[in-house]
């Protein structure tokens, strides 16, 4: 019996006006999605080889590894990040890396081409949020209202079939009839990648199986949703009305309003405030070393060259000194507001959660690496990098790379030297955040999102079974 | 009995029952979109104040005037609680140094990515995605609705024209949801009187006119349910091609028609063009590294062959001379430099703007883009505003810069750390005298914002092309509904 249904749905839904022109569109959409993506990544990575190669360029004809001042590096293009976009284009992309002291990143593709934040991007989490559903709403709303505006309910309910299995055929068969067919469009995509012949590894083909299959959950709870609402109503108008007014709050509203809520109750000091009194901070330390400064006296009849190199050595290491305070005193500062945006974020994206929709925003841009922790995370790596660079540079010059003063000392009658090559400079790799290091997060978003299935198919079980089907 | 016929339809919108609920929803709406923008506004204006006096205690410490830094910030705006545009996409503030070009820093997403994710919700964001569904709501149904439930053939049995019909079913459907829909506007002007927004007179004229955009878009959608009812003979197929077209029209197209104009117009990053800039730099720094060594060695010849004490006369009596010879040139090259930049940044503004023409007029195609952008001009949050800003504070920077020189002359102290290599006494280190600076006649900042005569051109362009596009719409609905096949057989 219960098969018989299942069957019934499928050829009512798969031979039906309505899911001609809806799956014809949404095809159009996730293909489009998939392709704007795979675009996206190669433009990127156009931008980013040419920005590493002329920052490298303005080190050519450099003859001594002293004078190499600021080196830039970027956040490097991925595909999962050109799919699913999250906060990648909001945050800075460019470091410039002196070999000490604090490192920001500047540059993001927002601030820089202000063009594409009008509108923003079209994503992998845009379309699926929006189109996936969407579809299911538009199947979902009318599956028991529908069929009893239309007499068959009580018609079926005439003959021996039990309430529970029609229910369940109905969220069995809806759910193949539309989950399915939407593999088309999906594996198509997936293809479109491969064609294109964007650079995805074993493990980005598992994180893009992950997002394709929270957008399947993400699918399933509208359509337990609808079902829901649907065997609570009697018309089926109105059912589609309640739909949409949730849609419209679960993608549109409540995600946004949650995290300006809840962000602005919790107190984060600024950026501003932080930056003054570091920048303060760093006057007085210049204040007390002038003094030393003056006083400093090379011992008497000593070459030039050899003073020159005292004189080095000696504005070396006072700012290491320098260094070693002020990047104390702005850890001291960074994690109080890092600590502080760390309550405000589970404050905002807690209440955020309320909305399907933000949830699988977040497990999709935390699983393809784009989430809100891609700034810091970008940040720690560049620190590191930072020291491998320091170590290289003191490796050439036997001296720590000053982000202040150098001096060359030319007599005029240096022979001419070589000019370095600046592709022994190591080259930075960002490695995405594990899996597994986010794990916690992601089952918790998953976990929601089949919880609410569940939640909204038992609530639709229990409605249906007192369904008044006259 | 056009009139009739309107207060006919007025009534069918007021009374059914999806009204009530999608007109509550569509206010609590609005009303959330202006409170939590008022909310941001205070909040920014706090930031902005806090922000401000830091900076002034900096320069109030500083010792030194060649060392004296000054930060600029951009300020909020009230109409960025209608219209955020790219306000928090662009840095909030540059820094004006004598070494470092004008750049705007650290946009508000950037310091705070948790905003970034799911972005901030404003009234023309409200009015693009809920009042726009609103209309389609109650217009994809609007003929073959009636011909559905019989009423339409009814009616035409009459001798009532057709063309009074179709006028009526738009003015009427039209009033009985813009003038509901005023109440809530009403309300959220309310809201900005109880807040004590400071509103001038031009927020005044530029929110008026953001409403008549509201209103012209609204009027679009309304003529195209209509259209798309009368095109289709069931009315639960003309809601699904309304949904679709409203899809299109709002979401995919205004990013599309970027995307498509992003990849077939290439423009280099602004990477690229700074490392440009400073290769350009670092070459002619080298240049004049060379050329100062140059000077140096026939300055120290032409004290040779001098006594001890006649090198120190001279070299006094020299001092200033050189000082000033050398800050000429080291002025002479920062030109260079800088006017090589200008030169960079201004080819990649001319290639940046071709990519935009051609991205705004490609996704101009939805009247929903012709709305945003019609907005954020209205608002001061278009796109131009990054250079704007970024223009404005370079010919500041220029007058804070000479300033500082003006007022380092006069002090006579030091620039600076100087530092003195002889080949008898070796190193010194002169880090000059500490001094308080006097900071009267400090020049500031305001921002001149364009005024509406500036602005309007595109708005007018926006404008137009909506109700070019209400009016095609209409015009389809009405020819179309002049053939109408109304029978309707049971």
């Amino acid at each position: 019996m219960l098969k018989l249904i299942i069957e019934k749905e499928l050829r009512e839904i798969i031979g039906s006006t309505r899911f001609a022109i809806t799956f014809g569109a949404c095809s159009v959409l996730l293909l489009l999605s998939f392709y704007v993506g795979a675009r996206n990544f190669q433009i990127s990575m156009e931008q980013y080889e040419a920005s590493k190669r002329e920052d490298l360029r303005k080190l050519e004809g450099v003859t001594d590894w002293n004078m190499v001042r600021d080196l830039r590096i970027f956040l490097p293009p991925q595909p999962m990040t050109s799919l699913v976009m999250g906060v990648s284009n909001d945050i800075g992309r460019t470091v410039e890396i002196r070999g000490s002291g604090e490192l920001n990143g500047i540059e993001s593709r927002y601030g820089d081409d202000p063009i594409y934040a009008v509108f923003r991007f079209l994503d992998l989490d845009f379309i699926f949020q929006i189109i996936l559903s969407l579809f299911a709403i538009l199947f979902a709303y009318d599956a028991v209202n529908g069929e009893k505006e239309r007499g068959t309910l009580r018609l079926t309910l005439a003959n021996a079939v039990p309430r529970s299995s029609y229910i369940l055929g109905k969220m069995a068969g809806s759910f193949l009839a539309l989950a399915v067919p939407l593999l088309i469009p999906m594996l198509l995509g997936i293809l479109i990648l491969v064609v294109m012949q964007i650079p995805m590894k074993g493990d980005d083909w598992i994180r893009l199986g992950l997002v394709v299959l929270a957008g399947y959950f993400y699918f399933t709870v509208f359509l337990s949703l609808g079902l829901l609402v649907s065997s609570r109503t009697e018309k089926s108008s109105t059912s589609f009305l309640y739909l949409l007014v949730f849609w419209i709050l679960s993608v549109m509203i409540v995600p946004r309003t949650a995290v300006l809520l809840a962000g602005r109750a919790i107190d984060v000091p600024s950026v501003d405030q932080l930056a003054s009194e570091k920048s303060r901070f760093s006057a007085s330390l210049w204040q007390e070393q002038r003094k030393k400064m003056s006083e400093f006296r090379a011992p008497e009849n000593t070459p030039p060259p050899k003073m020159m190199e005292e004189f080095q050595k000696f504005m070396s290491s006072l700012g290491e000194e320098r260094e070693k305070k002020m990047s104390e005193f702005s850890e001291r500062l960074n994690e109080k507001r890092l600590n502080k945006q760390r309550e405000q974020e589970e404050l905002a994206f807690s209440l955020a959660r309320i909305s399907p929709s933000a949830v699988f925003s977040l497990v999709s841009t935390t699983v393809a690496g784009t989430g809100i922790h891609l700034k810091d995370l970008y940040k720690a790596e560049a620190e590191r990098y930072q020291e491998s660079y320091a170590e290289f540079i003191r490796g050439k010059t036997g001296q720590n790379p000053s982000g202040g003063m150098v001096f060359r000392f030319s007599t005029g009658d240096e022979e001419k030297k070589e000019p370095i090559n600046p592709h022994e400079i190591p080259v930075f790799n960002f490695e995405k955040e594990p899996l597994s290091a986010s794990f916690g997060s992601i089952s918790v978003d998953f976990g929601i999102l089949i919880l609410c299935s569940l939640l909204f198919f038992a609530g639709a079980f229990r409605s249906f079974l007192h369904y008044d089907a006259r | 009995m056009l009139t009739t016929l309107i207060m006919k339809e007025l009534k069918a919108v007021l009374l059914s029952p999806k009204f009530s609920v999608t007109f509550a929803v569509a206010s609590i709406l609005m009303l959330l979109s202006v409170f939590v923008g008022i909310r941001e506004y205070r909040a920014e204006s706090n930031q902005y104040f806090a922000a401000n006096e830091l900076v002034r205690q900096e320069m109030r410490e500083a010792r030194n005037w060649m060392m004296l830094g000054n930060r600029i910030y951009r300020a909020p705006d009230p109409m960025h609680i209608f219209v955020s545009g790219v306000h928090n996409d662009i840095g909030r503030f540059s820094s004006i140094s004598s070494w470092q070009p004008v750049k705007l820093v650290n946009s508000a997403y950037n310091d705070d990515p948790v905003f970034a994710l799911f972005r901030f919700i404003d009234f023309s964001f409200i009015a693009q995605v809920v009042l726009t569904l609103l209309a389609i709501l109650f217009t994809y149904d609007a003929i073959n609705g009636e011909r559905e439930s019989g009423t339409l053939q009814l009616m035409l049995s009459n001798s009532v024209p057709r063309a009074q019909v179709i006028i009526a079913k738009f003015v009427g459907s039209w009033l009985g949801l813009v003038i509901p829909l005023s109440l809530p506007v009403v309300l959220s002007i309310v809201l900005l009187f109880v807040f004590r927004v400071p509103m001038e007179a031009e927020h005044w004229i530029r929110l008026a006119l953001l409403m008549g955009a509201t209103i012209l878009l609204f009027t679009f959608f309304v003529a195209f349910g209509i259209l798309v009812s009368t095109l289709t003979r069931r009315s639960n197929v003309s809601f699904l091609i309304c949904l679709v077209g409203w899809i299109a029209a709002v979401l995919i197209i205004p990013r599309f028609g970027i995307m498509l104009a992003g990849q077939l117009v290439a423009v280099p990053t602004v990477s690229e063009i700074e490392s440009q800039q400073d290769t350009f730099a670092k070459n002619a720094w080298d240049g004049h590294m060379k050329t100062m060594s140059e000077k140096w060695r026939k300055r120290s010849e032409s004290m040779e062959g001098l006594s001890e004490k006649d090198r120190k006369a001279k070299r006094e009596e020299m001092e200033w001379t050189w000082a000033e010879e050398d800050r000429n040139d080291r002025n002479r090259l920062q030109n260079e430099i800088d006017e090589n930049a200008r030169r960079l940044t201004e080819d990649l503004r001319n290639r940046k703007f071709s990519q935009e023409r051609l991205a705004f007029a490609l996704s101009r195609f939805s009247p929903v883009s012709a709305y945003q952008l019609a907005a954020m001009s209205l608002g001061w949050t278009d796109i131009d505003l990054k250079t704007r800003y970024e223009d404005d504070l370079t010919a500041f920077r220029t007058v804070f810069n000479q300033y500082k020189e003006q007022k380092q002359k006069e002090s006579g102290a030091m620039g600076g750390i100087r530092i003195s290599v002889d080949s008898k006494t070796g190193v010194k280190i002169d880090a000059g005298r500490e001094i308080a600076l006097d900071l009267t006649g400090v020049p500031q900042y305001t921002y001149v914002r364009p005024d509406l005569g500036e602005s309007i051109a595109p708005v007018i362009i926006d404008f137009g092309l909506m109700a070019l596009y209400s009016l095609l719409a209409f015009a389809g609905a009405f020819v179309m509904f002049l053939r109408y096949d109304v029978r309707y057989a049971n």
